[in-house]
């Protein structure tokens, strides 16, 4: 595998349900070794995304590339990739125990024993038939055989529904710790920004279909604050800059905007202004549900999972 | 530990500046590696990578091959002067200024740190 | 950057095609009771049930061994138990293992291959273990107690291969209809399967009232016997070729459910 290569180089790809376009005319590409993020709301076209990227759905148009070739029907490629999803199915009669004996046959850098230590960190029964695990315990599976299976390319897609903030962080934890010692391409798409952001590198925005944002996490992080104060200062102070977001009460602005510098950040503590940080999760709420709607109730969308 | 909204590898740089400052970390003496930070911090390792690499690039840190990263002989001084003209930038001009905008004269201000420290130092005490 | 991350890249030595297809095998039968423990404690159930039967029927009719008692076995279907719960192994061979293995990185091709030598591999396993049992029922005069479940419908009346042959083509073919009605499903969801059962429906009903209207049952029924018993069992290879190679081509095509 050519290191200086990207893992994945995508062209106008598009991919339409009927007349629906779930992904639409996307290019960008994700390098090597680095943790992703795929953010966006639910029904976005994240999970077509990645499922077009591992070659389980087919393109209407547009190029795909996963290493250097298309990953469709791709033994080479798809050896080297592993998609876990929320919704995967097993067979009926399946145990953990079953799907931890065979991942070794089809993930060349498969480690039992890191398997095995998952499986006891997530309190993971591996003789319970799978139908009869809680929807966390459902998702401990899907989370160990993607950490196991150090595939040079990880998908997860929203992997922990139903796992509890303590099983998160041991997740976290142990993707962090795995991922600096064995360096691997890993696209976490998610909806719980805020406790993800710091671990990834490099974050996509996906909103209808469409790339919103393709930037480096730290970057987009510090890009951001919004202004608080008397409506008329705030106003002169945000006029003619890159207003993301808009809210106020009575007298009272809260503008967010990008792109202030150290020097702009002092004239406007000077000016009376309170300047505060924006997390990467306000700042992706506020720019996709900016493009949809006006209101300002955008925490909800996030929250609130169908 | 990790503020939002400031980038991740600044917060970095700092802490490692605080502990050489503080004298957590001495001269010579060699730093975390950047995994050991990622997974303390819970950030990734670029991440973690880019602010010590930004202490490289200040001379504060050395790498030395095959074994890691170390403090730098007079880092210390460096930082502490660094700091102090940032002190004296940040602190010391708008305290003066916004004194001058009160009519309060430099020498009033120095007797009132003066005043302000003793009590400092008898709460301290008691 | 990446220089400051001391582990080392992750790669992945590619594995030949016959390793791939080989483990798509060892996945279906990572769980041993889906293909081999169930269908044999369906089989074990059905010969207590048989013995149960064949003494009821003995007590009441005074005598097991007769010609008649024997001729009689021959209308239980008990050897055939396990076929229908195999039709719904099928099924699930395909929608829950097609997902499962794409899930693992498998191809379309890799995963239709493996299933299919599976198939083969598990017909001919059964096949050969139900003609030696058969063999064995005759041999002990069955069972010692005068009980025949093996000699049953068509099986134990050509000797050891047709016996042979006949169940290795019957099971390949309860596989390939199961698992290429889950294909349909998979390849073309509601709709396909909408379309293959009235096509089947038409298929049958349009046959048999031709054969009726045209008074050619007579000519059937005496092409029927003309076949014997494997030369009927060398027609339904077709309709199993069709299904696994239809299946194939299916697939080629499909995409998991989410």
């Amino acid at each position: 595998m050519n290191l200086t290569e990207p893992a994945v180089r995508v062209t106008g790809l598009t991919k339409k349900f009927g007349a629906f376009a779930a992904i639409d005319d996307v290019s960008f590409t994700v390098e090597t070794n680095k943790i992703y993020g795929l953010l966006g709301r639910n029904g976005a076209g994240k999970t077509t995304l990645m499922q077009l990227l591992t070659g389980q759905q087919f393109a209407t148009s547009g190029t795909l590339e996963v290493f250097g070739a298309s990953p469709v029907e791709n033994a080479r490629v798809l050896q080297s990739l592993c998609f876990i999803k929320e919704t995967q199915k097993y067979p009926d009669s399946f145990r953990p125990e079953h799907v931890l004996a065979s991942a070794p046959w089809f993930f060349a850098n498969w480690d039992a024993d890191f398997a095995a230590s998952l499986a006891q960190d997530f309190r993971l029964p591996l003789n319970r038939p799978i139908k009869k695990l809680s929807r966390g315990q459902l998702s401990a599976v899907g989370v160990i055989v993607g950490l196991a299976s150090r595939a040079p390319l990880t998908f997860f897609d929203e992997p922990y529904l139903g796992l509890d903030a303590v099983a998160r962080q041991i997740f976290y934890d142990r993707l962090l710790e795995d991922y600096a010692e064995h360096p691997r391409t890993i696209i976490l798409s998610t909806h719980l920004i805020d406790e993800v952001s710091n671990l990834l590198e490099h974050v996509l925005v996906i909103d209808e279909g469409r790339i919103l944002m393709d930037q480096d996490a730290d970057e987009l992080r510090g890009s951001a604050s919004t202004v608080v104060g008397k409506k008329t200062d705030v106003d002169a102070f945000v006029a003619g800059r890159d207003i993301i977001s808009r809210d106020g009460i009575g007298g009272l602005a809260s503008v967010t905007v990008t792109g202030l510098s150290e020097a702009e950040r002092a004239a406007a503590r000077t000016a009376g202004l309170e300047l505060s940080p924006v997390s990467l999760q306000q700042l992706i709420v506020q720019r996709t549900t900016s493009t949809t709607s006006e209101t300002a109730s955008t925490t909800d969308a996030w929250s609130a999972r169908s | 530990m990790i503020e939002a909204g400031k980038p991740i590898f600044v917060q970095i740089a700092e802490q490692i500046e605080n502990d050489i400052i503080d004298g957590v970390i001495e001269e010579e003496t060699p730093v975390p590696s950047t995994n050991e930070f990622a997974v303390f911090h819970r950030i990734n390792p670029a991440t973690a990578g880019k602010g010590v690499n930004r202490l490289v690039e200040d001379g504060i840190l050395y790498k030395r091959r095959g074994i890691g990263m170390f403090v730098a002989t007079g880092a210390r001084q460096r930082l502490v002067d660094a700091r102090t003209d940032q002190f004296r930038a940040n602190f010391v001009g708008p305290l003066l200024s916004e004194a001058a905008k009160l009519g309060i004269t430099a020498e009033q201000v120095a007797s009132m740190i003066n005043a302000e420290s003793v009590t400092d130092r008898n709460a301290s005490n008691s | 950057m990446t220089a400051l991350l001391t582990g080392t890249a992750t790669s992945v030595h590619p594995r030949s095609a016959p390793a791939r297809i080989w483990n798509v095998v060892r996945l279906h039968l990572v769980d041993r009771r889906t293909y081999i423990g169930i269908p044999w404690l369906i089989a074990g159930m059905a010969f207590v049930v048989t013995v149960f039967m064949a003494q009821i029927i003995g007590f009441t009719t005074g005598g097991l061994g007769t010609a008649d008692a024997i001729a009689g076995q021959r209308y239980s279907w008990a050897v055939l138990a396990p076929q229908g719960y195999l039709i719904a192994v099928g099924v699930q061979a395909i929608s829950f293992g097609f997902p499962l293995a794409l899930g693992f990185g498998v191809t379309r091709r890799d995963f239709y291959l493996g299933t299919a030598l599976l198939f083969v591999l598990i017909s001919a396993a059964n096949a050969l273990a139900f003609a030696v049992l058969t063999q064995l029922e005759q041999l002990t005069d069955g069972w010692f107690i005068d009980t025949y479940m093996f000699n049953a419908i068509w099986l134990g009346i050509d000797g050891f291969w047709v016996d042979l042959f006949s169940f290795f083509v019957m099971q390949l073919l309860v596989f390939f209809i199961g698992a290429s009605i889950a294909t349909i499903y998979m390849r073309w969801r509601m709709p396909g399967m909408l379309i293959f059962w009235s096509a089947l429906a038409l298929a049958i009903v349009g046959t048999v009232t031709i054969i009726t209207f045209t008074s050619n049952w007579p000519a059937v029924g005496l092409w029927y016997g003309a076949q014997g018993i494997a030369g009927i069992f060398a027609w339904l290879l077709v309709p199993a070729a069709a299904a696994g190679f239809g299946g194939f081509l299916a697939l080629r095509r499909a995409t998991p459910k989410n």
